[in-house]
């Protein structure tokens, strides 16, 4: 009876994944089929596996340059997950200890995980042109920082109400100021903290496409916007091998962090839903 | 001291402070002007005040009235689908989980895929000729729907949505469920209580505050949606999945209109404002 509840499970399970994860594991066997065989078997069966996609998708041509894609949203969803961390770990501390900012600032930030992006983007875009930040790194950084706020002050709140109180009351006894304690014992001590909101803040940001499709145009194109123009400019037929390729490409770099982190970040999401 | 103390304060807020002020501030004060006036991407630079007129057209939009409709439709049956699923693969499975963690590991990964990755992919497997889902249909069934026609698109997008966001809904009644106390199972096991009632008049009441917070939180995802739809349909056969987002896009970039876009953000803003507002409320009372 108790080996049949488990064997049920386990049957629950599979299937769970396969129906959740299919379309990843359709685009991954179609990114190895060779270009003649996707549309004439577009079955999960691979007749003959090939690199050719791959090969093809990671040579810079006149048409696509991955690379240029890659580095773009490596650099503003480095960007976009740094500076929320540098913003939010100062007022974090003073919230978690003296409660400043608990009744306006603290709510203010963590709501904005509730805001349409849309809202933003379109003064943005009149202020990005205003100031030349359209179709740059740094510009897209900076609003893929704003996604990242309310998570990044939530877990620093947090982890600093978590370091023992002794350690900074020891400190001060012996002198040390403010800026002293921050830097020595409760930076430190935050520093799994960091991890953890990096990590989130760099899926989040990698992930993004709204601001990535209004506020960059070419030179900041990142690769979730460019994968999209892989579609669209392929005209009457799209390339259904290379695209596999591309969106594998450009899934991979958050797969990999999610998956080797996938305690914190499971455990990250819990926490930022439920102190929301 | 306590002038200290103030003074060290702001000066720990400051960064933040003077961050949200630069980067939402401006495009707020930037929202109202233009919203509030005539302009066009020609124009930018003199805006002409013209009062409620944008609001006015906006609401005298049909295809407004449709994309808040979706949105609505779409969050509401896409927040509740979540959270059953979700509930109860977290409830079925947590015996497994707790011997195999890495279980999470895998039924979390349509979270960690960009969602507009996910339509483009969706694209790939829907499609007539190189999808493997209309070629199993036609090989065990003889036919296959068309997917994205107006008469089915809605399901579709429903249906992709919810597979990549039940494992959030999961995790988090996972996490619930985990925490309730071992013994008070046992009690209740002791008393004879069956797995069902267990679940119905102990676990489930214990769980309702996270479900609550998870419904609100997929409905809030799924009523402003833009990604995976804009990826999958753009705005779908005949404007049948503009939400919200792709509605205010499209009167932006593809039609120029900059009054009517802003102000369709500003009543989706204080929408959204109210709802969050009204949760809150709510939170509070039952807590």
């Amino acid at each position: 009876m108790k080996r049949l509840g488990t064997t049920t499970r386990w049957i629950v399970f599979a299937i769970a994944a396969f129906v959740m994860n299919f379309p990843v594991l359709a685009t991954l066997i179609t990114a190895f089929k060779a270009p003649g065989e996707v549309t004439r078997n577009p079955s999960l069966w691979i007749e003959q596996p090939t690199l050719e996609n791959f090969a093809a998708v990671l040579t810079v041509s006149d048409r696509l340059n991955i690379y240029h894609y890659l580095w773009n949203s490596l650099a503003a969803a480095t960007i976009g997950a740094v500076l929320p961390i540098a913003l939010c770990f100062p007022i974090a501390w003073a919230m978690a200890r003296r409660g400043t900012g608990r009744g306006v600032l603290f709510p203010l930030v963590v709501n904005l995980r509730a805001v349409p992006l849309i809202i933003f983007a379109i003064p943005l875009y009149m202020m990005y042109s205003a100031l030349g930040l359209l179709d740059t790194r740094f510009g897209l950084g900076l609003i893929l920082a704003v996604v990242n706020l309310p998570l990044a002050l939530m877990l620093l709140v947090n982890a600093v109400s978590e370091i023992p109180l002794e350690l900074e009351e020891a400190a001060r006894m012996d002198g040390a100021r403010l800026p002293r304690i921050l830097t020595r014992i409760v930076l430190p001590l935050c520093r799994p903290a960091f991890v953890t909101t990096f990590v989130f803040g760099f899926i989040t940001a990698w992930n993004e496409f709204l601001f990535g499709l209004m506020l960059t145009t070419q030179n900041a194109v990142p690769v979730t916007v460019g994968a999209s123009f892989f579609f669209a400019t392929s005209g009457g037929g799209v390339q259904w091998g290379m695209a596999a390729a591309v969106m594998i490409v450009a899934a991979l770099p958050p797969l990999a962090l999610g998956l080797i982190m996938y305690r914190r970040i499971s455990w990250s999401m819990v926490t930022g839903a439920v102190k929301g | 001291m306590q002038n200290r103390e103030r003074r060290e304060n702001a000066v720990l807020a400051s960064p933040l402070v003077l961050f949200l002020v630069a980067i939402l501030g401006f495009p707020v004060i930037l929202s109202v002007i233009y919203g509030f006036s005539e302009t066009s991407f020609t124009t930018l630079t003199s805006p002409k005040f013209n009062g409620l007129d944008n609001f006015r057209r906006v609401l005298a939009d049909q295809d407004f009235w449709q994309a808040v409709s979706f949105s609505l439709r779409f969050g509401v049956i896409c927040a509740v689908a979540q959270c059953v699923l979700g509930l109860f693969l977290a409830v079925y499975l947590a015996p497994l989980i707790r011997r195999h963690g890495w279980m999470v590991a895998i039924l979390i990964i349509p979270m960690i895929v960009a969602p507009a990755m996910m339509g483009l992919m969706y694209r790939l497997v829907l499609h007539e000729f190189a999808g493997p889902i209309p070629y199993y249909m036609y090989a065990l069934f003889g036919w296959s729907p068309s997917f994205l026609n107006a008469q089915n698109v809605f399901t579709t997008v429903v249906v992709a949505e919810t597979l990549q966001w039940t494992p959030f809904a999961f995790l988090l009644f996972l996490t619930a469920y985990q925490s309730i106390p071992q013994d008070l199972r046992e009690a209740a096991a002791v008393d004879g209580t069956r797995p069902w009632r267990m679940f119905r008049k102990i676990e489930l009441p214990l769980m309702a505050p996270t479900l609550f917070v998870a419904l609100f939180i997929r409905f809030i995802d799924g009523f402003r949606v833009f990604d995976n739809i804009y990826t999958l349909v753009g705005a779908g056969p005949g404007g049948a999945t503009t939400s919200m987002s792709i509605y205010i896009y499209e009167a932006f970039l593809r039609q120029g209109d900059i009054g009517r876009a802003l102000a369709a953000a500003i009543l989706l803003f204080g929408s959204a404002f109210l709802l969050l507002a009204l949760a809150q409320l709510f939170m509070r009372r039952a807590t």
